[in-house]
């Protein structure tokens, strides 16, 4: 019942969320000088259709009328034209969001499959050549990863694995320039070739899918890994943790009890980092050339296109919470201490 | 030789020099790199060797030489000058930036912090207003938005710094009035308050200089991140257009030729972009150490000079063929070779008698009762021999040791509401402990973990098993560790401060349960307390311990009715209520 209560409260948060990510997206874009009209339609546009356009967001009347307008075609699923491209934005974002999100996933897959691991083993004692390597590398790394830029790390490793090594392939986009595109089920191309069965398409996905992961989970996996280990290593060195052992637990089920204590700092930080992965995305995208929502955001924004941008940022801010929601529900479920008040 | 004694006590410095004077090798070298970047953006772009915003389309793409050290780029600019000449713009983009975020956060967050605890509504819901509306700005990833926010205001030095300043000035925010709310609670804030100083007034002239230190080192941290972001903003085209040198553009300009094999134009700027967001990453540590009151002078802990004789004298009983525990010559050395934490220790102790470790805090009591548990602090090192039931604890392997404590060899240690992982349920965590010395079902487990509840005392097992550690009093968790600790039928039982931080009705009880448990078992207790009357009441010897050595130990009616050493006199007179 408590749960329920919780959840549904924490639910509810979201519409003021949502109503007021709605009113900052609103004022920036009527912040900008000129018409906004003409500056979704772009300076090509003839007169008529500005006009309509203008009519349809009650340009003419006052401001909170504006702000329905906006929502109603929000609503509708209507985010507007690309002037550049004449394109829907909604029909461009479909194709785009899903290359972000399978860069998104690919890098945090890496970040939980090689760097917490690595973070785990640097936080225990011991471990002999092992613990004392793994100890260094995180050493390294922790000191690293803050400072190097993604873009300029993308590079890097696209001249050492490519032009050097030629063991991956160049920034040439999401497939080989000969690959067809998989059949549309997902729109992630490592999904559809699976899906249909074709592992020449999913190899060369994943291959020109692995550089971008890397650097995302490089720069982006530090405050996660760093978290891990300092989390891991108190939980470790805390007074319960020296009682399990002095009542002689297994070594396994002390190591286990300890993570569960790590595990809810490091999803909190794990959302954080997940919640600029959308910022990570735009310059890591321009590096390799995928495609995604980012360099989407990217070509709006070098090209005036307010239209793509305004649905961009919507769509960053609206992502972020959604994350920090899930986090919260996680924090929820793995700490008793928040789900269970003390009750005596 | 010669840097031990350059170590010794040195005249009185003054300002810089003495900050210098109290700084280490590595923070030195990180100070002189930052000096070092600060100058090459002051200076860099009248020492370049080349031109830097020419084109020479005869130069092209030439790779590093003696000529152009670091090559040229498409241009024909030598990449040197130009690496030379562009930290002035990320670092002065990121400096004014970063300075205008503080000047705009740090006040709003006095204001905040101020607001939210303000006994009037309006106020506090204006602070708590505050901070949720900075919760939706937040909600915008900060290189997105600072990426439309130039693309609003177009390109150029000035719409970038906005950009910048305006999604870093919540950081500054949040800071300053977290630091506020938790200085506010400090006596210095109340007597301020008490004075009559308005609260307003109260944090400009005392607050805000003590959250200095915190804000100044977030300081050099967002100077580097700034320094990323302004040259990520340039790499998209978002910020700084070339020709102005600038390290985000020249990696841009370079990164089709990374592909092709010309990695020289892309290559440097960017280590140079690391380097600048690394040292001043690493700046920030330094100074916060630095202003950290008596980090650098802190002194160590030295303890008495051991009484080499005395503890001869008290310190070597005859061998007890039927000890169950045998303390031997037992010395702890921590930090310092040359004062143990625990220094040549022996005693013993037979089946089913109570040994009471009195001593004030700080006397080793706890060392001592942990390297019993052979689970001394880390780093650590243990000398002489601690045996149990013959077998010695040191050369044991850990599995072994593993299955004698908590089965023959039980613990409790202090504040048992500490010592129960929060998270774990207290019937999974029993469980886990029954299972772990014993073959049997998961339900078998519980089964016995319920009637070990029952037995010390506590009602309805079953929610207790379902029960997390916060949802227990201070003495149902000290139950809770008892029954963990009878759960095999221990041969010795270490507890330390068992009763600590309990009313005194329920320190009764488990007491005379332990009491209890101890004779109907036939089980050997050491407990460690400072509280003499516990002693006196359930033990039959007494050993005193003070500065890590044993200064004292006999049957508990003679030690207490005549103390042979001063120590014992005064814990005697401390627990009759008097004045030592």
């Amino acid at each position: 019942m408590r749960s329920l209560i919780y959840i549904g409260r924490r639910l509810l948060l979201l519409v003021p969320q949502l109503l007021l990510i709605s009113i900052a997206t609103f004022v920036l874009i009527r912040a900008l000088p000129g018409d906004p009209a003409r500056l979704e339609l772009g300076p090509l546009a003839p007169q008529e259709g500005v006009d309509q356009l203008r009519r349809q967001l009650r340009l003419d009347q006052p401001l909170p009328q504006q702000y329905l307008a906006y929502v109603e075609r929000l609503a509708q699923g209507n985010l507007g034209r690309s002037w550049v491209g004449s394109t829907e934005v909604s029909a461009d974002l479909a194709v785009r969001l899903p290359a972000t999100l399978e860069l998104i996933i690919g890098g945090m897959l890496l970040v939980a499959v090689v760097l917490v691991p690595l973070a785990m083993v640097s936080a225990m004692p011991g471990g002999g050549i092992a613990g004392q390597l793994a100890r260094k590398v995180s050493f390294g790394y922790g000191l690293l990863a803050g400072a190097l830029p993604d873009f300029w790390l993308g590079l890097v490793l696209i001249f050492v694995f490519f032009s050097l090594l030629g063991w991956a392939p160049g920034p040439e986009g999401r497939l080989g320039i000969l690959d067809v595109s998989p059949d549309h089920v997902t729109g992630m191309y490592t999904v559809d070739a699976l899906i249909a069965g074709d592992l020449a398409t999913f190899w060369s996905a994943l291959a020109h899918l692995a550089l971008p992961c890397i650097t995302l989970a490089f720069v982006y996996g530090a405050p996660v890994f760093k978290m891990v280990r300092s989390s891991l290593e108190s939980a470790l060195k805390a007074d319960y943790t020296l009682y399990a052992r002095a009542v002689g637990l297994r070594p396994t089920t002390v190591l286990r009890y300890a993570m569960r204590n790590a595990a809810p700092p490091s999803i909190v930080m794990a959302g954080v980092v997940s919640g600029y992965l959308l910022g990570g995305a735009v310059l890591i995208e321009t590096v390799f050339n995928l495609n995604g929502l980012g360099q989407y955001a990217v070509q709006a924004v070098t090209t005036a296109d307010y239209a793509p941008i305004q649905a961009f940022v919507l769509i960053s801010a609206v992502f972020t919470m959604l994350v920090y929601l899930l986090v919260d529900l996680a924090y929820f479920a793995l700490d008793p201490r928040v789900s269970r008040g003390a009750t005596r | 030789m010669a840097f031990v004694a350059s170590k010794g006590p040195s005249r009185r410095l003054h300002g810089v020099r003495r900050v210098w004077a109290g700084l280490s090798a590595g923070d030195r070298i990180v100070v002189l790199l930052f000096a070092l970047i600060v100058s090459v953006a002051i200076a860099g772009p009248w020492l370049a060797p080349h031109p830097t915003m020419t084109a020479d389309p005869a130069q092209r793409l030439l790779p590093p030489s003696l000529e152009h050290w670091l090559g040229t780029d498409d241009n024909g600019i030598d990449v040197f000058s130009r690496l030379l000449a562009a930290p002035r713009t990320d670092v002065t983009i990121a400096l004014v930036a970063t300075l205008l975020s503080v000047l705009v956060g740090a006040p709003l967050g006095v204001l905040a912090g101020l607001f939210e605890s303000h006994p009037r509504r309006v106020l506090s819901l204006t602070g708590e207003g505050m901070l949720r509306l900075l919760d939706v700005l937040q909600a915008f990833p900060v290189f997105i938005l600072a990426m439309v926010l130039v693309a609003i205001r177009g390109p150029g030095t000035e719409n970038v710094i906005l950009a910048v300043a305006f999604v870093n000035f919540p950081v500054f925010l949040r800071l300053v009035r977290s630091e506020l709310l938790s200085l506010r609670q400090r006596p210095f804030a109340e007597a301020a308050r008490a004075i009559g100083r308005s609260d307003l007034a109260a944090a400009f002239v005392h607050l805000l200089p003590n959250a200095l230190p915190t804000v100044v080192v977030q300081l050099s941290v967002t100077v580097g991140f700034a320094v990323l972001l302004t040259a990520g903003l340039s790499f998209v085209g978002a910020g700084i257009r070339p020709p102005t040198p600038e390290l985000g553009a020249m990696i841009a300009g370079g990164a089709k030729f990374m592909a092709l094999g010309q990695w020289w134009v892309s290559l440097f700027p960017g280590l140079a972009l690391g380097a600048i967001v690394f040292v001043c990453g690493l700046f920030g540590e330094v100074i916060g150490r630095a202003l950290e009151p008596g980090a650098s002078s802190a002194p160590r802990r030295r303890r008495a000079p051991p009484l080499a004789a005395a503890a001869a004298a008290t310190n070597a009983p005859a061998a007890d063929p039927q000890a169950l525990l045998a303390v031997d010559r037992l010395s702890l050395i921590g930090d310092d070779p040359e004062a143990p934490l625990l220094e040549t220790m022996s005693l013993s102790l037979r089946p089913g008698e109570r040994l009471g470790i009195v001593g004030v805090a700080g006397a080793g009591k706890s060392l001592l009762l942990r390297t019993v548990l052979a689970l001394p602090p880390p780093g650590t090192t243990v000398r002489g021999r601690v045996r149990f039931e013959g077998r010695d604890l040191e050369t044991l392997p850990a599995a072994e040791l593993r299955r004698l404590r908590g089965a023959t060899l039980a613990a409790i240690l202090p504040n048992a509401k500490a010592q129960l992982n929060p998270l774990v349920r207290i019937g999974d965590f029993m469980a886990a402990q029954i299972r772990a010395h014993v073959r049997c079902s998961e339900a078998e487990a519980r089964r016995r973990a319920a009637k070990m509840l029952v037995a010390v005392g506590l009602t309805d097992p079953e929610r207790r098993l379902d029960a997390y550690p916060h949802e227990l009093s201070g003495g149902m968790a000290q139950r809770v560790c008892i029954a963990i600790a009878l759960l095999h039928r221990p041969r010795l039982l270490v507890a330390d401060e068992p009763t600590a931080g309990l009313d005194v009705t329920v320190q009764r009880q488990v007491l005379d349960l332990m009491l209890k448990l101890s004779k109907e078992q036939n089980v050997a207790q050491i407990v460690a307390t400072r509280d003499l009357g516990i002693v006196a009441h359930y033990c039959d010897t007494v050993a005193v311990l003070e500065g890590g050595r044993l200064v004292e130990m006999g049957p508990v009616a003679a030690v207490l009715t005549a103390p042979s050493s001063a120590v014992t006199h005064r814990l005697i007179a401390a627990s009759r209520g008097e004045t030592a």
